[in-house]
């Protein structure tokens, strides 16, 4: 598969001219974070990007089912909930991208025989919908405590029919975009935890939108610490 | 998950606090807890909260044909989901007995109530209606979901806006909002869910029962009301016996609370329209309370993407040449080409794959023990009459054939081959008819 | 995957490990590496960095560390894996003492030592199974109160509210109770009494109620006689003279989570007016 991707782009390449990415208009769109909203739930978050809004919620580590039991790590679920309709396919394929991406930061060894669920609801989708997800899973596991060997957050890039990278792209521009990526990244070394792409797109501008996503990365964890020392400054 | 269990000492306090006209929030007997209503940035989309309940509301439309026997009717449709967000012990995916409860009711309540006028709806009588459905999400149990869930279900259709249309002759053209403004629904009233708590067989009552008030309560009434005190649904349950009086007082606190509660709505209905209107800010990101310590808020950050190509390109130059792939494709048979070398696919059979590309002759017993299984349908009336063991091929089989690998395989190879019918094969063409099974 | 190396620079200059000295009482997050005492000399600004040192490096100072909650020992460092305030506290020989992250979590995971309030779910033979909030149920022998022998056996209900201590509490197994300290007295712990009336906080609001230096306790105990059971996994057991006041002390409580030291003098000193 990664084979033929990477022949994709090449061919794609090859047969344009590329048009690099504009400096300015790359922005994040206003971000809004709500903590601990939810009584019931371990640990809870609201995350808005400009009108994309996304809720969480957190149990863990709890008891788990005895199928699901691993005895020397937790179980970690995902479940992402339409706001109309019944789960679909979409939404187990996104599931299973987030449940990939918190599998690799959360210290489930320390927690063995338990579960940690991430339940997160759709409230809105106005664009960059599974970066919010990954955004408010991450406040949600951290408002819960769940042990982490790091921060991650989602960061979604569009390229434009002219390669015009866009960071944090509206429904609007997704829609009319040539290709959408969007990846996750961890706090301490930026590193790629997880990437889905659609789309068509070379390989030199997969490299450019990681850079940008880097880049954007930096200010979202910028955000995460400052409201977090926020909300720690009365303790 | 289990939900934690109510002590007996939360048990003997929370009636005797009833006793005493207490409850544990400070609220008197018939007080409600706060509403607060928000909505979103599309129609149709709001949250409501009753203190720490929260539910979410969405309204969707779509045309459809109507149903045989109301042609010229509009389809509503309520779904009420209890997501594991909002207590542990709601599991994903089932239909819990109070889960039903809830949508019956909700059903009663706004569609028997005949609230929306369905005929509206209409768009081409027989062909085309409207279905509007309404979806609601518990985000927070802390009791009487089926309050904050009527006054989100309500809230949320007097919100919504469907998109225009317009029928000339057989076409229907629907417009976007650019084009023509949507429309809202006709709404006649606005029923509304009001639960009664009763304790001690009937002698004590309560107005919007929290979560642990409902654990300890004996029963509930709830009555479904619009503000012109007209009634639209009731339903007592958990078994206890009432007096005509106590529901006679019971409907007049519900006709005072329903009055109040309409009053709020429309209150929140009209400045989101104002707001909306004036140009101003509105969607949830305005109704998150900047003075909480636990919320947060940052403007549109312009982040500096200037230096990204040089980036990319520093890591491209940086970065191996990718390995030569090959540059033929490979043409299995016609319509099922291979571009390189194919990695392991992680989709359904994957165990097949992996074993084609080394030629040991261990993995091509396998490839052919796979190709019995995949023929059994064909094979088996063949097989069977000639050699016993080979009828046994089901997954289970596998393994005692696996014991002997020097003779069963080979006799399992030629029988394979005379059940499909094929001569003498090289691996090549086993490989080929694997190939071509895979890409069925 | 190609790492970008050029764009972190900025942020590992904001990120890189710093003091654990530097940042005490400081909000941490999961992922900082933290250096302890020792090493900051070695691995200062600008400092060769040559040396790795060890938390038990024998030559050099031996000072134990101790990582609470939120901390783990990654190679010579600290890193921590919860979001909260750092605290420190310095043990009776200097140097060293222990670090840990105080965090506002819900959930409770079992600790040995710790003193907890259980709700009994069931009883099965010879044990009883309690409710602590964690993973899973603790165990709960018969024998484990005081002056409990095979003939005099408890009389433990179930729903009964439960005040013990952990004797077994680690990840791989499952946790137990007993309602007795090592001499065999109860030393306060066992049934808890029918009346009163229990609700949960965070268990960070505990530890800050349970603190040697805090006054909330005492300005709670000035306004009405009461008992009173703190239980390390956020349950808290109150009753006064009449519901009333129970439901007083109780909402006090629970709202001292998000008050400052100040916010609280006020909040009692109008209460005690009234």
């Amino acid at each position: 598969m990664e084979g033929a991707m990477q022949n994709e782009a090449k061919i794609r390449a090859e047969s344009k001219t590329e048009s690099g990415p504009r400096g300015p208009g790359c922005s994040l769109r206003h971000f809004a974070c709500e903590q601990n909203l939810l009584s019931r739930p371990d640990g809870s978050a609201s995350f808005l990007q400009g009108d994309t809004s996304v809720l969480a919620g957190v149990y863990g580590p709890a008891e788990v089912k005895v199928s699901k039991e691993i005895f020397n790590k937790a179980t970690l679920e995902v479940i992402l909930r339409p706001k109309t309709g019944l789960p679909g396919v979409a939404e187990k394929s996104r599931e299973r991208l987030i449940r990939n991406t918190c599998e690799a930061v959360v210290l489930g060894a320390l927690h063995p025989r338990t579960s940690i669920t991430v339940v997160l609801q759709v409230v809105s989708d106005a664009g960059s919908l599974l970066a919010c997800c990954l955004n408010a899973a991450c406040m949600a596991l951290v408002d819960a405590g769940v042990p982490m060997r790091a921060l991650f957050c989602g960061v979604t890039c569009a390229l434009d029919s002219g390669g015009t990278l866009m960071l944090d792209p509206t429904a609007k521009q997704e829609k009319e975009a040539r290709a959408v990526l969007t990846f996750a990244l961890d706090s301490v070394e930026r590193k790629l935890l997880m990437s889905t792409t659609k789309g068509l797109y070379s390989d030199a501008e997969l490299q450019q939108c990681l850079a940008a996503a880097q880049t954007a990365s930096q200010h979202v964890f910028r955000f995460y610490r400052e409201s977090l020392q926020r909300r720690y400054s009365k303790s | 998950m289990k939900e934690t269990p109510l002590s007996n000492c939360e048990r003997r306090f929370l009636l005797r606090a009833i006793e005493e006209k207490k409850r544990l929030d400070g609220r008197q007997t018939y007080d409600y807890r706060n509403i607060k209503i928000t909505f979103g940035t599309d129609y149709g989309c709001c949250i409501v909260e009753l203190g720490k309940t929260r539910v979410l509301g969405q309204v969707s439309c779509e045309l459809v044909s109507p149903k045989l026997n109301r042609a010229t009717e509009g389809i509503l449709f309520f779904n009420l989901e209890l997501s594991q967000m909002a207590a542990p012990a709601f599991e994903p995916g089932r239909q819990s007995d109070l889960l039903v409860k809830l949508n019956r009711l909700l059903e009663r309540c706004l569609r028997n109530s005949k609230c929306i006028d369905t005929e509206s709806l209409c768009v081409v009588a027989g062909e085309k209606v409207w279905q509007i459905r309404v979806d609601l999400h518990l985000l927070n149990h802390d009791g009487n979901i089926i309050d904050a869930a009527s006054i989100a279900a309500i809230v949320a259709l007097c919100h919504f806006r469907r998109p225009d249309v317009s029928v000339q002759g057989d076409e229907v053209t629907l417009y976007t909002p650019e084009e023509r403004d949507p429309v809202p629904l006709s709404i006649h009233h606005m029923p509304i869910c009001v639960s009664f708590a009763f304790f001690q067989q009937g002698t004590y009552l309560l107005v919007d029962p929290n979560e642990r008030e409902e654990r300890v309560m004996d029963g509930l009434l709830v009555i479904a009301m619009n503000k012109h005190r007209e009634i639209c649904t009731i339903q007592s349950s958990g078994g206890i016996m009432l007096l005509k009086d106590q529901v006679l007082r019971c409907s007049k606190i519900a006709g005072v609370k329903v009055m109040e509660i309409t009053e709020l709505i429309q209150k929140a209905l009209e400045n989101d329209q104002k707001v909306r209107k004036e140009g101003g800010k509105f969607g949830f990101a305005e109704s998150i309370a900047n003075q909480r310590i636990t919320a947060f808020k940052m403007e549109k950050a312009p982040i500096d993407t200037s230096d990204v190509e040089e980036k990319a390109e520093e890591i491209i130059s940086e970065a191996e040449p990718p390995s030569e792939v090959v540059s033929k494709p490979v043409l299995w048979t016609p319509g099922t080409a291979q571009i390189g070398e194919g990695i392991e696919n992680s989709w359904g059979d994957l165990e097949d794959s992996e074993k084609e590309d080394d030629d040991e002759g261990g993995s091509d017993e396998a490839i052919i023990l796979d190709s019995i299984k995949m023929d059994t349908g064909v094979g088996i009336s063949n097989i069977g009459s000639q050699d016993a063991p080979i009828v046994l091929s089901d997954s289970e089989e596998e393994e005692m054939i696996i014991l002997e690998p020097d003779k069963n395989p080979k006799k399992i190879r030629t029988q394979t081959i005379s059940a499909t019918q094929e001569k003498a094969p090289s691996k090549k063409s086993v490989k080929k008819r694997r190939k071509k099974r895979a890409t069925n | 995957m190609a790492e970008a190396a050029g764009v972190a620079a900025e942020f590992f200059a904001s990120n890189r490990a710093r003091a654990a000295r530097a940042v005490l009482d400081q909000v941490v997050l999961p992922g900082e590496e933290l250096l302890l005492p020792e090493q900051e000399d070695g691995e200062g600004p600008g400092g060769a960095g040559e040396r790795p040192l060890r938390l038990n490096a024998g030559a050099r100072s031996r000072v134990r560390v101790v990582c609470g909650p939120g901390l783990r020992r990654c190679g010579d460092r600290l890193l921590v894996t919860k979001c909260g305030r750092l605290r420190h506290k310095e043990p009776g020989g200097g140097g060293g003492g222990v670090y840990w992250v105080d965090s506002q979590q819900k959930r409770y995971v079992p600790v040995k030592g710790d003193h907890v309030i259980g709700i009994v779910t069931a009883k099965s033979g010879d044990i009883f199974k309690v409710d602590v909030g964690g993973s899973e149920p603790a165990s709960l022998s018969y024998l484990a109160f005081e002056g409990a022998t095979k003939r005099n056996r408890p009389n433990v209900q179930v729903g009964d509210l439960i005040y013990g201590q952990f004797v077994v509490a680690n990840k791989d197994m499952e946790p137990e109770m007993v309602c007795i300290d090592s001499c065999g007295r109860a030393n306060g712990m066992g049934v808890i009494g029918q009346d009163g009336l229990l609700f949960k906080v965070t268990l960070g609001l505990i530890r800050k109620l349970l603190a040697p230096d805090c006054e909330i306790l005492q300005e709670v105990g000035k306004l009405y006689p009461l008992e009173i059971v703190f239980g390390m996994n956020g349950r808290i057991w109150v009753k006064a003279k009449t519901i009333q006041q129970t439901l007083i002390l109780a909402n006090i409580l629970e709202a001292c989570e998000h008050m400052t030291a100040d916010q609280r003098k006020q909040i009692f000193s109008r209460l005690a007016e009234s």
